[in-house]
């Protein structure tokens, strides 16, 4: 029987295989052959004064050989290094263009096979984390932020970065209890994060708590806009929501305007399927035909 | 805090003696290896020397090497937005002798970044005038972040054709989507500056999908400068849209007086 071939972006698969490989240490080798030709060559000089020139001759292409060897080694390494690391911004750039299938098929391609150093192999993996939310695959988006967190160094806005994204994954897979405790730390590590703000509407939204997530949003209203940018559409998608729970379909309406006006409704369902409720019951802001 | 002219000259003596020390280590080499196979090579041992000059050529590669380390450390400070740490970072990395020129391009392109932060417009454009002259052993990025950077310096002080050439070096090139991003927002305020409306609205949806991945508050002005292209153009749907998005990611107080162009969108 033929094993089952792994299914796309599979996580466990990925991170096995994307491992960087021990290389073997050609630098030392290469040492070692240099110092191998020099006592050589010094030594059958001095038992052979006959045939010292000829010792010399080879002797010196030997080291030649040698030098461009290694000059070439070198290029070579940096050359691969160069160019993995191209790939991994040109993942980067097609995560942030929201193309998404070409970032997933360039991303499972990378991750098939080891990498050559560690730093892109991470970087890769936080992007694999974005791809896997986007396609709602919460769970193993889960899995690799807690393989990133556990296994590496990263530096403070970046491990904010991830643990809000895992919160969030946390609250769409339903894993409440985590997701609170997870809320906990991040409020305790960073209180003015604008994303912790965005994450907290969104679990007072999804609890059937409504008022509490209009609260949060006035209070943090200013830092929600100097710090989310066009996601603040997010945030005003939410509200549109917990007003219309409430029956304040004023309040609602103006809200899912000002959400739709940042960012297009089918985008704003799928981030969110609780604003998929509303999507047919106000107006969305009307955008030129050709933005539409 | 070092200063631009003392930047630069640091920048130029490092160049130089690179190059010469690069040139004197090649011949040492090639001498060293000549010696193989000529009689001097009887009375000096050719692979001690050899050996002599590796150990000289990888110390020079060590202190090199801390130089790319810092220069790598403070880009990353800039991003933070931790200036003044990057300034002594920089400032450190230019003091130290490097045998490559793009380590030091990188730490005088560096020390532009963050003059730019600074609002330091001419020290910017003479800190990015000096890299730019350096072709030979610049990097593409450092070239094109050049340019980008004395476009914009350029535009802040008004000189408006210098700021054009700067920008025309770049169409040549193939760019990396921040460089693109950094590209329509310098181009969009100088079109804005010399009145050019139409060609500022034109690929508006591509535009306005660019600018909204823009770290803010830039993508909300690049959106208010083409709202206001818009305006000028008789497009009045794309002006309401675009001026009603600005409202929602700026302070639109804040937004017009950096840029009194822009009163005009909110003129009753």
């Amino acid at each position: 029987m033929t094993p089952a071939p792994p299914s796309f972006l599979d996580v466990p698969t990925l991170l096995e295989r994307s491992v960087p490989k021990p290389r073997p240490a050609w630098v030392w080798y290469g040492m070692i052959a240099f110092a191998v030709v020099v006592l050589t060559a010094t030594g059958a000089a001095g038992q052979n004064p006959q045939l010292k020139l000829v010792v010399r001759f080879f002797g010196g292409l030997a080291m030649l050989g040698l030098v461009v060897a290694m000059a070439w080694f070198t290029s070579h390494v940096v050359k691969q290094q160069r160019k993995e690391q191209q790939r991994v911004e040109a993942i980067e750039e097609l995560v942030q263009l929201r193309r998404w299938d070409q970032a997933a098929a360039m991303l499972d391609s990378m991750l098939a096979k080891p990498a050559l150093t560690m730093g892109a192999r991470l970087q890769a993996l936080v992007y694999l984390a974005s791809v896997l939310a986007r396609y709602h695959r919460f769970g193993d988006a889960i899995a690799v932020q807690n393989y990133l967190l556990e296994h590496a160094e990263f530096d403070a806005g970046t491990a904010h970065g991830l643990k809000l994204m895992r919160t969030m994954a946390m609250l769409h897979e339903d894993q409440l209890v985590d997701a609170d405790r997870a809320l906990g730390d991040l409020r305790r590590e960073l209180p003015e994060s604008a994303g912790l703000a965005l994450i907290e509407i969104y679990r007072d939204v999804k609890t059937g708590h409504p008022a509490e997530a209009i609260e949060i949003f006035h209070a943090r209203a200013p830092a929600l806009r100097a710090q989310l940018g066009h996601r603040i559409a997010d945030a005003y998608a939410l509200v549109a929501r917990a007003h219309d729970l409430l029956d304040q379909n004023t309040e609602a309406a103006a809200a899912f305007e000002k959400a739709t006006l940042l960012s297009p409704v089918e985008e704003l369902c799928r981030r969110y399927p609780e604003v998929a409720a509303i999507r047919e019951k106000y107006p969305a802001a009307v955008a030129p035909s050709e933005a539409a | 805090m070092i200063s631009v002219h003392e930047a630069i000259s640091r920048f130029r003596r490092d160049v130089t003696l690179s190059t010469l020390l690069k040139a004197a280590l090649g011949c040492g080499v090639g001498a060293v290896l000549a010696l193989h196979f000529v009689s001097l090579g009887k009375t000096i041992d050719p692979s001690l020397l050899l050996m002599g000059l590796g150990a000289v050529w990888l110390t020079l590669w060590y202190r090199t090497m801390k130089g790319s380390r810092l220069a790598a450390q403070s880009s990353t400070l800039i991003a933070s937005g931790n200036l003044e740490q990057a300034e002594a970072q920089i400032e450190q990395s230019l003091r130290a002798f490097s045998m490559s020129r793009s380590v030091k391009s990188m730490g005088l392109l560096n020390l532009a970044l963050v003059r730019l932060a600074q609002k330091r417009w001419p020290d910017t454009a003479m800190l990015c005038r000096e890299v730019l002259a350096a072709k030979k052993g610049t990097s593409e990025h450092v070239n094109k972040s050049g340019r980008l950077m004395l476009a914009d310096s350029l535009l802040e002080m008004g000189d408006l054709r210098g700021a054009h050439e700067a920008l025309a070096g770049l169409y040549n090139h193939r760019l990396t989507l921040s460089e693109a991003l950094s590209l329509l927002r310098v181009q969009t305020e100088y079109l804005a500056r010399v009145g050019a409306w139409e060609q500022m609205i034109q690929g508006a949806v591509t535009k306005v999908a660019l600018a909204e991945i823009m770290p803010m508050p830039n993508g909300a002005r690049v959106q208010a400068m083409l709202a206001l292209a818009a305006k000028r153009t008789g497009r009045a749907e794309w002006a309401n849209w675009l001026r009603r998005r600005v409202e929602l990611l700026v302070d639109v107080q804040e937004l017009a007086t950096q840029r009194p162009l822009l009163w005009e969108l909110w003129e009753k």
